[in-house]
């Protein structure tokens, strides 16, 4: 039986990037693929303030459809930026994870358009976590190999719920601002954009 | 539904979660701390490098707490260490001792670098057999690792997919190249370092050179084999000097073992050896001549 479990997980897997993907989008700066980004709701796209330089940006949904969108916020310190564009139709927002906490050993999936690949994927494991009681930290540290293509995409876990964006790559490790923490920014910081 | 990404999720960080209540974090050097793992009842296994003092050592425990441990004994050789810890109500690491890890198992390595445990994961790369350190020490089979290492990482613990330590991870032996000295090494030295506070090695007290014997004289003196190991030093007082090697001897056998090169020669310097006479065949100004050696036992830090 071992063979089937192997077969069920390799299934299971490419399920559970097909649906990653369709709440990923590519984002372009003066016709260059600079990154991806999270579609976090209808009309939304969160993704790193490093990733869109400019006001303006293309984002390309993973339908093929492309649309004009513009930056509406941006924070450096988070490297978070929020742009709109204006929505077509019913689209796939993404699931986003606020509980249970991440537990080390997790696994978890990133989404990212390195180099030429368009919706490439990587596995890995949370490295390391919040303790309870402790303050939130800045960062989800994950065992995961991401190249800069990555960057402002989804890391998600393995039912898909969103648990943070990707930043950067440091000692190894993929760091990922936390969703709760781009939450509560897009709360805070964004007005509700579809009425 | 994912069922079976989901449980293998689930299960990896079950095991993280249980394995990691018996590692604790160890301050022994500047800046960032190590891991260990508690192994028995109040002794913990830390790696040597990772340990660049050998007073005012303290652990952090998974709930956080600071405590002191004393230094019950370090073998460089092997890279471990042993501490002591007194008092606390730690969990005991889960030994897979019945069964070897193997090539292509799915592992992790669990470190604590501060107050809460870290992973990485990957797969056993490479299982062998025994191997010998570059400074003599015996390891009970090669355990090579594709995965990634961080701030911890020597010192914690290499556990299986159910939790069990296969091993103690360490970047110190091998030039920085991942390995795990397996649970039977490690219950070896653990033994040795409570009984003795060290790793008793012999030795001899030479440095040689493997050469190859004109085959001119391996003819004359009907040699088996052509390589041999030339004493290129002998150290001044040690055992060699004392029972009359010279520099330029050639050693063709130890203990009635033919030597190719400095690993046969410490494969005869277990500690058992230490003064036991072991007949050395070398050559002498042309000629084979034997007589016995007497090793003693190893200062720190020296190789043979």
């Amino acid at each position: 039986m071992t063979a089937s479990v192997a077969g069920g997980l390799a299934h299971e897997l490419a399920a559970a990037v097909e649906q990653l993907r369709r709440a990923t989008v590519q984002v372009r700066t003066r016709g260059r693929a600079t990154g991806a980004g999270v579609l976090w709701d209808a009309g939304l796209v969160i993704t790193n303030a490093h990733v869109v330089r400019g006001e303006r940006a293309t984002i390309e949904l993973h339908d093929g459809t492309a649309a004009p969108a513009r930056v509406v916020r941006r924070d450096l310190r988070r490297d978070l930026a929020a742009l709109e564009f204006e929505p077509s139709g019913a689209m796939v927002s993404a699931v986003i994870r606020d509980a249970p906490p991440l537990r080390v050993g997790e696994l978890v999936i990133a989404i990212g358009h390195p180099g030429n690949l368009v919706g490439a994927a990587a596995l890995g494991i949370i490295h390391a976590a919040e303790r309870a009681g402790e303050r939130r930290p800045r960062w989800i540290q994950a065992d995961v190999r991401l190249a800069p293509g990555f960057s402002g995409g989804p890391l998600a876990d393995t039912a898909g719920g969103i648990v943070g964006v990707n930043t950067m790559m440091q000692g190894g490790l993929a760091l990922a601002v936390p969703a709760s923490a781009v939450a509560a920014w897009v709360r805070r910081a964004h007005a509700p954009v579809s009425a | 539904m994912s069922t079976v990404l989901q449980s293998l999720s689930t299960e990896l960080a079950d095991a993280v979660e249980s394995a990691g209540r018996a590692v604790v974090a160890i301050h022994a050097r500047r800046r960032i701390p190590a891991s260990g793992v508690q192994w028995r009842p109040g002794v913990i296994v830390a790696t040597h490098h990772t340990i660049n003092r050998d007073e005012n050592i303290t652990v952090t425990l998974p709930d956080g707490t600071t405590a002191p441990v004393s230094l019950a004994g370090r073998d460089p050789s092997t890279d471990l260490a042993v501490l002591k810890l007194a008092g606390q109500n730690l969990p005991t690491a889960k030994l897979r001792s019945d069964s070897p890890p193997a090539v292509g198992e799915l592992v992790v390595a669990l470190g604590r670098p501060g107050p809460s445990v870290t992973a990485s994961w990957g797969v056993m790369s490479r299982v062998d057999g025994p191997w010998r350190t570059w400074q003599g020490a015996e390891i009970d089979s090669l355990l090579r690792l594709d995965l990634a290492i961080y701030d911890g990482f020597s010192g914690g613990p290499l556990i299986d997919a159910a939790g069990r330590v296969l091993g103690i991870n360490t970047s110190g032996l091998a030039r920085g190249v991942p390995v795990t000295v397996p649970v039977a090494t490690v219950e070896r030295v653990v033994t040795e370092l409570l009984e003795r506070g060290t790793i008793r090695r012999a030795y001899l007290g030479i440095g040689t050179q493997p050469v190859r014997v004109p085959e001119s004289l391996a003819r004359k003196l009907e040699l088996e084999g052509d390589v041999a190991l030339l004493i290129v030093s002998v150290e001044s007082g040690g055992p060699a000097d004392r029972d009359g090697v010279l520099l330029g001897d050639v050693l063709l056998e130890l203990d009635g073992a033919a030597v190719r090169d400095s690993g046969d020669v410490l494969a005869k310097l277990g500690g058992d050896r230490v003064g036991r006479q072991l007949a050395a065949r070398v050559i002498r100004g042309g000629q084979v001549k034997t007589f016995q050696v007497t090793p003693s036992e190893r200062p720190t830090s020296r190789a043979a």
